[in-house]
Protein backbone atom coordinates (compact mmCIF):
# COMPACT_ATOMS: atom_id res chain seq x y z
CA UNK A 1 0.00 0.00 0.00
CA UNK A 2 1.38 3.36 -0.88
CA UNK A 3 0.07 6.44 0.96
CA UNK A 4 0.38 9.69 -0.44
CA UNK A 5 -0.54 12.34 2.31
CA UNK A 6 -0.77 16.30 0.88
CA UNK A 7 2.52 15.84 -1.33
CA UNK A 8 3.71 19.06 -2.52
CA UNK A 9 7.34 19.28 -4.73
CA UNK A 10 8.51 22.38 -5.70
CA UNK A 11 11.37 22.97 -8.40
CA UNK A 12 14.11 25.66 -8.17
CA UNK A 13 13.26 26.05 -4.60
CA UNK A 14 15.36 27.64 -2.31
CA UNK A 15 14.42 25.50 0.01
CA UNK A 16 14.38 27.72 2.93
CA UNK A 17 12.61 31.34 2.56
CA UNK A 18 9.05 29.72 3.59
CA UNK A 19 8.30 31.56 0.68
CA UNK A 20 4.75 29.92 -0.53
CA UNK A 21 5.19 31.08 -4.44
CA UNK A 22 8.86 29.86 -4.04
CA UNK A 23 10.01 27.87 -7.15
CA UNK A 24 7.42 26.08 -9.58
CA UNK A 25 4.98 23.85 -8.32
CA UNK A 26 5.35 20.70 -9.94
CA UNK A 27 2.74 18.75 -7.71
CA UNK A 28 0.21 20.13 -5.17
CA UNK A 29 -0.52 19.47 -1.87
CA UNK A 30 -1.66 15.65 -3.50
CA UNK A 31 -3.17 13.07 -1.08
CA UNK A 32 -4.24 9.51 -2.36
CA UNK A 33 -3.60 5.52 -1.87
CA UNK A 34 -2.80 2.70 -3.80
CA UNK A 35 -3.65 -0.55 -2.58
CA UNK A 36 -1.99 -3.71 -3.68
CA UNK A 37 -2.75 -5.41 -6.13
CA UNK A 38 -4.61 -2.66 -8.20
CA UNK A 39 -3.64 -1.32 -11.28
CA UNK A 40 -3.38 2.33 -11.57
CA UNK A 41 -2.98 4.52 -14.39
CA UNK A 42 -1.87 8.30 -13.39
CA UNK A 43 -2.59 10.27 -16.63
CA UNK A 44 -1.62 13.84 -17.68
CA UNK A 45 -0.54 16.01 -20.01
CA UNK A 46 3.38 16.99 -20.30
CA UNK A 47 4.46 19.05 -17.48
CA UNK A 48 1.55 18.53 -15.79
CA UNK A 49 3.21 16.47 -12.38
CA UNK A 50 2.85 12.90 -12.87
CA UNK A 51 6.22 11.82 -12.95
CA UNK A 52 6.97 13.98 -9.88
CA UNK A 53 4.52 12.56 -7.82
CA UNK A 54 5.59 8.62 -8.54
CA UNK A 55 8.58 9.40 -8.28
CA UNK A 56 8.23 10.40 -4.10
CA UNK A 57 6.77 6.48 -4.17
CA UNK A 58 10.38 5.63 -4.00
CA UNK A 59 12.19 8.62 -2.33
CA UNK A 60 13.79 9.26 -5.90
CA UNK A 61 11.99 12.82 -5.19
CA UNK A 62 11.60 14.26 -1.77
CA UNK A 63 8.25 15.93 -1.44
CA UNK A 64 8.25 19.26 -0.09
CA UNK A 65 4.84 19.52 2.33
CA UNK A 66 3.61 16.46 2.91
CA UNK A 67 4.34 12.43 3.84
CA UNK A 68 4.58 9.64 1.30
CA UNK A 69 4.41 6.05 3.48
CA UNK A 70 4.62 2.54 1.41
CA UNK A 71 3.63 -0.31 3.49
CA UNK A 72 3.03 1.52 6.70
CA UNK A 73 6.79 3.02 6.61
CA UNK A 74 7.41 6.68 5.76
CA UNK A 75 9.79 6.38 2.45
CA UNK A 76 12.46 9.35 3.94
CA UNK A 77 12.71 6.69 7.08
CA UNK A 78 13.67 3.84 5.17
CA UNK A 79 14.65 4.54 1.00
CA UNK A 80 15.83 1.00 0.37
CA UNK A 81 12.85 -0.67 1.63
CA UNK A 82 11.00 2.04 -0.31
CA UNK A 83 13.22 1.35 -3.47
CA UNK A 84 12.50 -2.26 -2.91
CA UNK A 85 8.78 -2.08 -2.97
CA UNK A 86 8.22 -0.03 -5.69
CA UNK A 87 10.11 -0.24 -8.84
CA UNK A 88 10.15 1.73 -11.24
CA UNK A 89 10.53 1.72 -14.85
CA UNK A 90 11.97 5.33 -16.46
CA UNK A 91 10.46 6.78 -20.03
CA UNK A 92 13.80 6.01 -21.53
CA UNK A 93 14.96 2.66 -20.53
CA UNK A 94 18.54 3.52 -22.11
CA UNK A 95 18.60 5.73 -18.87
CA UNK A 96 17.83 2.97 -16.83
CA UNK A 97 20.38 -0.42 -18.10
CA UNK A 98 23.34 0.07 -16.41
CA UNK A 99 24.88 -3.23 -17.45
CA UNK A 100 26.79 -4.36 -20.92
CA UNK A 101 24.28 -7.79 -20.85
CA UNK A 102 20.71 -8.83 -20.76
CA UNK A 103 21.68 -11.03 -17.44
CA UNK A 104 23.99 -8.68 -15.80
CA UNK A 105 21.51 -5.83 -15.91
CA UNK A 106 18.43 -7.85 -14.43
CA UNK A 107 20.72 -9.15 -11.24
CA UNK A 108 21.99 -5.55 -10.62
CA UNK A 109 19.78 -4.99 -7.91
CA UNK A 110 19.28 -8.30 -6.42
CA UNK A 111 22.88 -7.67 -5.87
CA UNK A 112 22.50 -4.05 -4.59
CA UNK A 113 20.22 -6.15 -2.26
CA UNK A 114 22.73 -8.48 -0.91
CA UNK A 115 21.11 -11.09 -2.26
CA UNK A 116 22.74 -14.93 -1.99
CA UNK A 117 23.69 -16.20 -5.55
CA UNK A 118 21.28 -18.70 -5.98
CA UNK A 119 18.59 -16.03 -5.06
CA UNK A 120 20.52 -13.53 -8.02
CA UNK A 121 19.80 -16.52 -10.53
CA UNK A 122 16.02 -17.60 -9.58
CA UNK A 123 15.34 -13.32 -9.96
CA UNK A 124 16.98 -13.25 -13.35
CA UNK A 125 15.31 -16.20 -14.36
CA UNK A 126 11.66 -15.75 -13.24
CA UNK A 127 12.49 -11.89 -14.31
CA UNK A 128 12.97 -12.77 -17.78
CA UNK A 129 10.01 -15.00 -18.00
CA UNK A 130 7.74 -12.56 -16.62
CA UNK A 131 8.70 -10.32 -19.83
CA UNK A 132 9.24 -13.64 -22.21
CA UNK A 133 13.19 -13.32 -22.56
CA UNK A 134 13.90 -16.37 -21.22
CA UNK A 135 17.50 -17.78 -22.38
CA UNK A 136 18.13 -13.69 -23.38
CA UNK A 137 21.00 -13.20 -20.23
CA UNK A 138 23.91 -13.21 -23.03
CA UNK A 139 22.95 -10.78 -24.96
CA UNK A 140 24.12 -7.60 -25.19
CA UNK A 141 21.90 -4.57 -24.18
CA UNK A 142 23.46 -2.22 -26.96
CA UNK A 143 22.23 -4.93 -29.83
CA UNK A 144 18.57 -4.86 -28.55
CA UNK A 145 15.45 -3.03 -30.14
CA UNK A 146 13.54 -0.54 -28.59
CA UNK A 147 10.85 -2.97 -27.05
CA UNK A 148 13.55 -5.47 -26.29
CA UNK A 149 15.04 -3.15 -23.86
CA UNK A 150 11.59 -1.48 -22.15
CA UNK A 151 11.10 -5.53 -21.17
CA UNK A 152 14.45 -5.92 -20.01
CA UNK A 153 13.93 -2.49 -17.86
CA UNK A 154 10.68 -4.25 -16.58
CA UNK A 155 12.46 -7.27 -15.58
CA UNK A 156 15.35 -5.30 -14.00
CA UNK A 157 12.57 -3.81 -11.68
CA UNK A 158 10.58 -7.12 -11.16
CA UNK A 159 13.78 -8.59 -10.44
CA UNK A 160 13.49 -6.61 -6.84
CA UNK A 161 10.30 -8.45 -6.64
CA UNK A 162 8.53 -4.92 -5.82
CA UNK A 163 5.24 -4.85 -4.09
CA UNK A 164 4.13 -2.12 -6.97
CA UNK A 165 5.43 -1.76 -10.54
CA UNK A 166 5.84 1.75 -12.20
CA UNK A 167 6.14 2.44 -15.18
CA UNK A 168 6.37 5.64 -16.94
CA UNK A 169 5.44 6.70 -20.37
CA UNK A 170 6.32 2.56 -21.25
CA UNK A 171 5.00 3.34 -24.43
CA UNK A 172 6.58 6.30 -25.52
CA UNK A 173 8.62 5.98 -29.15
CA UNK A 174 7.88 2.30 -28.96
CA UNK A 175 7.00 0.62 -32.74
CA UNK A 176 3.48 -1.61 -32.81
CA UNK A 177 5.13 -4.58 -32.60
CA UNK A 178 6.83 -3.83 -29.24
CA UNK A 179 3.87 -1.35 -28.03
CA UNK A 180 1.81 -4.90 -28.48
CA UNK A 181 4.69 -6.74 -26.70
CA UNK A 182 5.08 -4.46 -23.87
CA UNK A 183 1.05 -3.83 -23.47
CA UNK A 184 0.84 -8.20 -23.20
CA UNK A 185 3.58 -8.53 -20.80
CA UNK A 186 1.31 -5.82 -18.54
CA UNK A 187 -1.68 -8.35 -18.95
CA UNK A 188 0.48 -10.86 -18.17
CA UNK A 189 1.68 -8.91 -14.99
CA UNK A 190 -1.93 -7.91 -14.37
CA UNK A 191 -3.23 -11.73 -14.58
CA UNK A 192 -0.32 -12.50 -11.85
CA UNK A 193 -1.61 -10.11 -9.54
CA UNK A 194 1.64 -8.00 -9.39
CA UNK A 195 0.65 -3.93 -9.07
CA UNK A 196 1.07 -1.48 -11.42
CA UNK A 197 1.20 1.81 -11.89
CA UNK A 198 1.21 3.09 -15.36
CA UNK A 199 2.15 6.76 -15.97
CA UNK A 200 0.55 8.23 -19.34
CA UNK A 201 -0.44 10.76 -21.58
CA UNK A 202 -1.89 8.23 -23.66
CA UNK A 203 -4.10 6.00 -22.28
CA UNK A 204 -5.68 4.05 -25.61
CA UNK A 205 -4.12 1.01 -24.78
CA UNK A 206 -4.11 0.39 -20.74
CA UNK A 207 -7.25 2.17 -20.23
CA UNK A 208 -9.11 -1.18 -20.38
CA UNK A 209 -6.62 -3.06 -17.77
CA UNK A 210 -6.97 -0.58 -15.46
CA UNK A 211 -9.09 -0.87 -12.12
CA UNK A 212 -8.53 2.97 -11.19
CA UNK A 213 -7.64 6.49 -13.02
CA UNK A 214 -5.94 9.21 -11.47
CA UNK A 215 -5.89 12.75 -13.59
CA UNK A 216 -3.41 15.66 -12.94
CA UNK A 217 -3.68 19.22 -14.22
CA UNK A 218 -1.43 21.40 -12.36
CA UNK A 219 -0.07 19.13 -10.00
CA UNK A 220 -3.09 18.68 -8.53
CA UNK A 221 -5.84 15.37 -8.66
CA UNK A 222 -8.39 16.26 -11.09
CA UNK A 223 -9.80 13.37 -11.67
CA UNK A 224 -10.07 9.94 -9.28
CA UNK A 225 -12.37 7.12 -10.51
CA UNK A 226 -12.79 3.80 -12.13
CA UNK A 227 -11.95 3.90 -15.60
CA UNK A 228 -15.66 3.85 -17.45
CA UNK A 229 -16.28 6.91 -15.15
CA UNK A 230 -12.90 8.94 -15.38
CA UNK A 231 -13.07 8.51 -19.49
CA UNK A 232 -15.76 11.28 -19.78
CA UNK A 233 -13.49 13.74 -18.02
CA UNK A 234 -9.89 12.48 -19.24
CA UNK A 235 -10.15 14.62 -22.21
CA UNK A 236 -10.30 18.42 -20.56
CA UNK A 237 -6.84 16.98 -19.36
CA UNK A 238 -5.33 16.90 -22.60
CA UNK A 239 -4.57 13.19 -22.26
CA UNK A 240 -5.41 10.77 -25.09
CA UNK A 241 -8.13 8.32 -24.57
CA UNK A 242 -9.58 5.53 -26.18
CA UNK A 243 -13.01 6.24 -28.51
CA UNK A 244 -15.15 4.42 -26.11
CA UNK A 245 -14.43 2.42 -22.67
CA UNK A 246 -14.42 -1.22 -23.04
CA UNK A 247 -12.84 -3.61 -20.39
CA UNK A 248 -9.81 -6.05 -21.05
CA UNK A 249 -10.34 -9.20 -19.77
CA UNK A 250 -7.98 -10.93 -21.87
CA UNK A 251 -5.57 -11.24 -18.92
CA UNK A 252 -8.47 -13.68 -17.54
CA UNK A 253 -7.60 -16.35 -20.48
CA UNK A 254 -3.81 -15.96 -20.07
CA UNK A 255 -1.97 -19.22 -19.90
CA UNK A 256 0.16 -19.84 -16.93
CA UNK A 257 3.12 -19.13 -19.12
CA UNK A 258 2.76 -15.96 -19.73
CA UNK A 259 -0.21 -15.19 -22.10
CA UNK A 260 0.50 -14.64 -25.62
CA UNK A 261 4.04 -15.59 -26.09
CA UNK A 262 3.61 -14.75 -29.82
CA UNK A 263 4.80 -10.93 -29.80
CA UNK A 264 7.15 -9.29 -31.90
CA UNK A 265 10.62 -7.75 -30.01
CA UNK B 1 31.83 1.17 -32.23
CA UNK B 2 32.40 1.15 -28.22
CA UNK B 3 35.26 -1.12 -26.58
CA UNK B 4 33.04 -2.94 -24.25
CA UNK B 5 32.14 -6.45 -22.94
CA UNK B 6 31.24 -8.78 -25.53
CA UNK B 7 29.94 -12.29 -24.76
CA UNK B 8 31.52 -15.32 -25.98
CA UNK B 9 33.17 -18.78 -25.14
CA UNK B 10 36.93 -17.52 -25.36
CA UNK B 11 39.71 -18.83 -24.01
CA UNK B 12 40.20 -15.01 -21.80
CA UNK B 13 36.08 -15.11 -20.98
CA UNK B 14 36.86 -18.18 -18.87
CA UNK B 15 39.41 -16.78 -16.89
CA UNK B 16 39.14 -15.49 -13.51
CA UNK B 17 39.51 -11.55 -14.27
CA UNK B 18 42.16 -11.67 -11.46
CA UNK B 19 44.53 -13.91 -13.74
CA UNK B 20 43.68 -11.62 -16.61
CA UNK B 21 44.74 -8.32 -14.23
CA UNK B 22 47.88 -9.98 -13.30
CA UNK B 23 48.50 -10.42 -17.46
CA UNK B 24 47.80 -6.58 -17.33
CA UNK B 25 49.80 -5.56 -14.81
CA UNK B 26 53.07 -8.04 -15.75
CA UNK B 27 52.57 -6.62 -19.39
CA UNK B 28 52.56 -2.99 -18.94
CA UNK B 29 55.79 -3.50 -16.59
CA UNK B 30 57.35 -5.33 -19.36
CA UNK B 31 56.39 -3.21 -22.24
CA UNK B 32 58.62 -1.00 -19.98
CA UNK B 33 61.38 -2.83 -19.21
CA UNK B 34 61.92 -3.73 -22.52
CA UNK B 35 62.30 -0.79 -25.23
CA UNK B 36 64.44 -2.56 -27.97
CA UNK B 37 62.59 -3.43 -31.07
CA UNK B 38 63.40 -7.74 -30.55
CA UNK B 39 61.64 -6.89 -26.63
CA UNK B 40 58.78 -5.42 -28.65
CA UNK B 41 58.10 -7.68 -30.76
CA UNK B 42 58.46 -10.38 -28.40
CA UNK B 43 55.83 -8.54 -27.29
CA UNK B 44 54.06 -8.03 -30.09
CA UNK B 45 53.09 -11.61 -30.30
CA UNK B 46 51.86 -12.01 -27.40
CA UNK B 47 49.60 -8.86 -27.24
CA UNK B 48 47.55 -10.63 -30.31
CA UNK B 49 47.74 -13.46 -28.35
CA UNK B 50 46.08 -11.82 -25.54
CA UNK B 51 43.78 -10.09 -28.25
CA UNK B 52 42.99 -13.00 -29.94
CA UNK B 53 42.21 -15.08 -26.90
CA UNK B 54 39.26 -12.83 -26.13
CA UNK B 55 38.03 -12.99 -29.53
CA UNK B 56 38.83 -9.42 -30.67
CA UNK B 57 40.33 -8.48 -33.31
CA UNK B 58 41.73 -5.28 -35.55
CA UNK B 59 38.03 -4.34 -35.40
CA UNK B 60 38.28 -3.87 -31.67
CA UNK B 61 41.23 -1.59 -32.00
CA UNK B 62 39.50 1.20 -34.07
CA UNK B 63 38.16 2.04 -30.88
CA UNK B 64 41.34 4.08 -29.81
CA UNK B 65 41.85 5.60 -33.25
CA UNK B 66 41.50 9.35 -31.50
CA UNK B 67 45.32 7.90 -29.95
CA UNK B 68 46.56 6.59 -32.95
CA UNK B 69 47.02 10.59 -34.14
CA UNK B 70 48.97 11.27 -31.36
CA UNK B 71 50.83 7.92 -31.28
CA UNK B 72 52.09 9.12 -34.72
CA UNK B 73 52.97 12.07 -34.60
CA UNK B 74 54.81 11.91 -31.27
CA UNK B 75 58.27 10.67 -33.10
CA UNK B 76 58.22 13.57 -35.47
CA UNK B 77 57.55 16.24 -32.89
CA UNK B 78 60.26 14.34 -30.70
CA UNK B 79 62.92 13.90 -33.81
CA UNK B 80 62.40 17.75 -34.60
CA UNK B 81 64.92 20.05 -34.38
CA UNK B 82 65.40 24.23 -34.58
CA UNK B 83 68.34 24.25 -36.02
CA UNK B 84 70.61 21.60 -38.03
CA UNK B 85 70.08 19.00 -38.45
CA UNK B 86 66.27 19.88 -38.26
CA UNK B 87 64.99 15.87 -37.79
CA UNK B 88 67.69 13.61 -35.19
CA UNK B 89 65.73 9.99 -36.40
CA UNK B 90 67.84 8.52 -33.32
CA UNK B 91 65.44 10.32 -31.05
CA UNK B 92 62.16 10.25 -33.48
CA UNK B 93 63.09 6.07 -33.14
CA UNK B 94 62.96 6.38 -29.27
CA UNK B 95 59.89 7.77 -29.02
CA UNK B 96 58.78 5.47 -31.94
CA UNK B 97 59.29 2.63 -29.56
CA UNK B 98 57.78 4.16 -26.87
CA UNK B 99 54.98 5.06 -29.17
CA UNK B 100 54.65 1.85 -30.31
CA UNK B 101 54.55 -0.04 -26.49
CA UNK B 102 51.80 2.37 -25.73
CA UNK B 103 49.85 0.58 -28.58
CA UNK B 104 50.72 -2.73 -27.49
CA UNK B 105 49.64 -1.93 -23.82
CA UNK B 106 45.56 -0.55 -25.80
CA UNK B 107 45.66 -4.14 -27.40
CA UNK B 108 46.09 -6.10 -24.29
CA UNK B 109 43.44 -3.64 -22.40
CA UNK B 110 41.13 -4.57 -25.53
CA UNK B 111 41.64 -7.92 -24.87
CA UNK B 112 40.29 -7.56 -20.95
CA UNK B 113 37.79 -5.30 -21.47
CA UNK B 114 36.24 -7.68 -24.10
CA UNK B 115 36.38 -10.56 -21.93
CA UNK B 116 35.45 -9.34 -18.77
CA UNK B 117 31.82 -8.10 -17.32
CA UNK B 118 32.36 -5.14 -15.50
CA UNK B 119 31.27 -6.79 -12.27
CA UNK B 120 33.42 -9.29 -12.59
CA UNK B 121 36.09 -6.16 -12.51
CA UNK B 122 34.60 -4.72 -9.35
CA UNK B 123 34.61 -7.74 -7.68
CA UNK B 124 38.57 -8.76 -8.72
CA UNK B 125 39.24 -5.35 -7.66
CA UNK B 126 37.31 -5.24 -4.05
CA UNK B 127 38.89 -8.75 -3.81
CA UNK B 128 42.14 -7.54 -4.15
CA UNK B 129 41.82 -4.36 -2.20
CA UNK B 130 40.69 -5.14 1.07
CA UNK B 131 38.18 -2.40 2.92
CA UNK B 132 36.74 0.48 1.86
CA UNK B 133 39.42 1.62 -0.35
CA UNK B 134 38.75 -1.61 -2.82
CA UNK B 135 34.87 -0.74 -2.43
CA UNK B 136 35.59 2.75 -3.75
CA UNK B 137 38.00 1.93 -6.51
CA UNK B 138 35.73 -0.82 -7.45
CA UNK B 139 32.57 0.98 -7.81
CA UNK B 140 34.71 4.08 -9.58
CA UNK B 141 35.53 1.48 -12.02
CA UNK B 142 32.35 0.08 -12.49
CA UNK B 143 31.18 3.45 -13.13
CA UNK B 144 33.50 4.54 -16.04
CA UNK B 145 32.77 1.88 -17.15
CA UNK B 146 29.28 2.09 -17.09
CA UNK B 147 29.41 5.66 -18.05
CA UNK B 148 32.04 6.33 -20.86
CA UNK B 149 29.95 4.37 -23.47
CA UNK B 150 27.51 6.33 -22.53
CA UNK B 151 29.44 9.35 -22.70
CA UNK B 152 30.47 8.75 -26.06
CA UNK B 153 27.42 8.27 -27.26
CA UNK B 154 25.73 11.36 -26.53
CA UNK B 155 29.33 12.67 -28.29
CA UNK B 156 28.47 11.17 -31.04
CA UNK B 157 24.71 12.51 -31.57
CA UNK B 158 25.81 16.04 -30.49
CA UNK B 159 27.84 15.94 -33.32
CA UNK B 160 25.43 14.20 -35.83
CA UNK B 161 22.92 16.92 -34.88
CA UNK B 162 25.58 19.72 -35.78
CA UNK B 163 26.15 17.82 -38.95
CA UNK B 164 22.06 17.30 -40.10
CA UNK B 165 21.65 20.86 -39.84
CA UNK B 166 24.72 22.16 -42.08
CA UNK B 167 27.27 22.48 -39.69
CA UNK B 168 29.88 20.64 -41.35
CA UNK B 169 30.67 23.20 -43.42
CA UNK B 170 31.27 25.60 -40.05
CA UNK B 171 34.92 25.82 -39.03
CA UNK B 172 37.00 23.22 -36.76
CA UNK B 173 36.94 25.28 -34.19
CA UNK B 174 33.32 25.95 -34.50
CA UNK B 175 32.32 22.83 -34.81
CA UNK B 176 34.43 21.90 -31.61
CA UNK B 177 32.47 24.40 -29.70
CA UNK B 178 29.46 23.17 -30.56
CA UNK B 179 29.92 19.73 -30.29
CA UNK B 180 31.94 20.16 -26.68
CA UNK B 181 29.02 22.47 -25.22
CA UNK B 182 26.00 19.99 -26.42
CA UNK B 183 28.41 16.98 -24.99
CA UNK B 184 29.04 18.88 -21.75
CA UNK B 185 25.38 19.56 -21.13
CA UNK B 186 24.68 16.57 -21.75
CA UNK B 187 27.26 14.68 -19.69
CA UNK B 188 25.76 16.57 -17.04
CA UNK B 189 22.44 15.31 -17.73
CA UNK B 190 23.22 11.66 -18.17
CA UNK B 191 25.27 11.54 -14.75
CA UNK B 192 21.68 12.78 -13.43
CA UNK B 193 20.12 10.48 -14.89
CA UNK B 194 22.40 7.78 -14.30
CA UNK B 195 22.66 8.62 -10.64
CA UNK B 196 18.38 8.39 -10.30
CA UNK B 197 18.69 5.07 -12.34
CA UNK B 198 21.18 3.59 -9.49
CA UNK B 199 19.38 5.13 -6.55
CA UNK B 200 16.05 3.56 -7.92
CA UNK B 201 17.79 0.26 -8.22
CA UNK B 202 19.60 0.80 -4.40
CA UNK B 203 22.49 0.74 -5.67
CA UNK B 204 24.81 -0.06 -2.92
CA UNK B 205 28.73 0.04 -2.13
CA UNK B 206 28.85 -3.53 -0.96
CA UNK B 207 26.83 -5.50 -3.31
CA UNK B 208 26.42 -9.26 -3.39
CA UNK B 209 29.73 -9.32 -6.14
CA UNK B 210 29.99 -12.61 -8.67
CA UNK B 211 32.14 -15.73 -7.61
CA UNK B 212 35.48 -15.81 -8.67
CA UNK B 213 37.57 -18.78 -8.59
CA UNK B 214 40.71 -19.56 -10.44
CA UNK B 215 40.16 -22.51 -12.71
CA UNK B 216 42.50 -24.88 -14.54
CA UNK B 217 43.15 -22.78 -17.35
CA UNK B 218 44.18 -19.82 -14.89
CA UNK B 219 47.21 -21.09 -13.77
CA UNK B 220 49.15 -20.65 -17.15
CA UNK B 221 47.85 -16.78 -17.14
CA UNK B 222 48.90 -16.62 -13.78
CA UNK B 223 52.56 -18.11 -14.70
CA UNK B 224 52.88 -15.85 -17.86
CA UNK B 225 51.47 -12.34 -16.02
CA UNK B 226 53.72 -13.42 -12.87
CA UNK B 227 56.80 -14.25 -15.27
CA UNK B 228 56.47 -10.44 -16.94
CA UNK B 229 56.30 -8.92 -13.65
CA UNK B 230 59.48 -10.74 -13.08
CA UNK B 231 61.49 -10.25 -16.23
CA UNK B 232 60.76 -6.73 -15.66
CA UNK B 233 62.07 -6.31 -12.19
CA UNK B 234 64.97 -8.31 -13.58
CA UNK B 235 65.74 -5.34 -15.75
CA UNK B 236 66.02 -3.03 -12.63
CA UNK B 237 68.21 -5.43 -10.05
Amino acid sequence: MIDVDGVTCRFGSDGGSGDADDGVVAVDDVTLSVPDGEFLIVAGANGSGKTTLVRTFNGLVEPDAGTVAVNGTPVSDDLVAARTAVGMVFQDPRDQLVAATVGADVAFGPENLGCSHAEIDRRVDDALAAVNMTGREDDRVASLSGGERERVAIAGALAMEPDHLVLDEPFTGLDEPARRSVLDRLRDLRAAGTSVIAVTHDLRDVLGLADRVVGIADGRVAVDAAPEAAAADLPGLDVRVPASFEADDSDRYATAAGGDAASGP
Amino acid sequence: MTLSYVPDGSLAHRLDPRSKLLVQIGFAAAAYAYTTPRGLAALTLLAVACLSLAGGGPRDLWTYRAAFPVLAIAPVVAGATLGAPWFRVERAATTGLASYRVLLILVVAAGYVRSTPVRESRAAIQRAVPGKAGQFLGTGVALVFRFLPLLKRDLLTAREAVQARGGGALPVRERMRLVAVAGINRAFGRADRLGTALNARCFAWNPTLPRLALGPADYPALAVGAGLVAAAVATLV
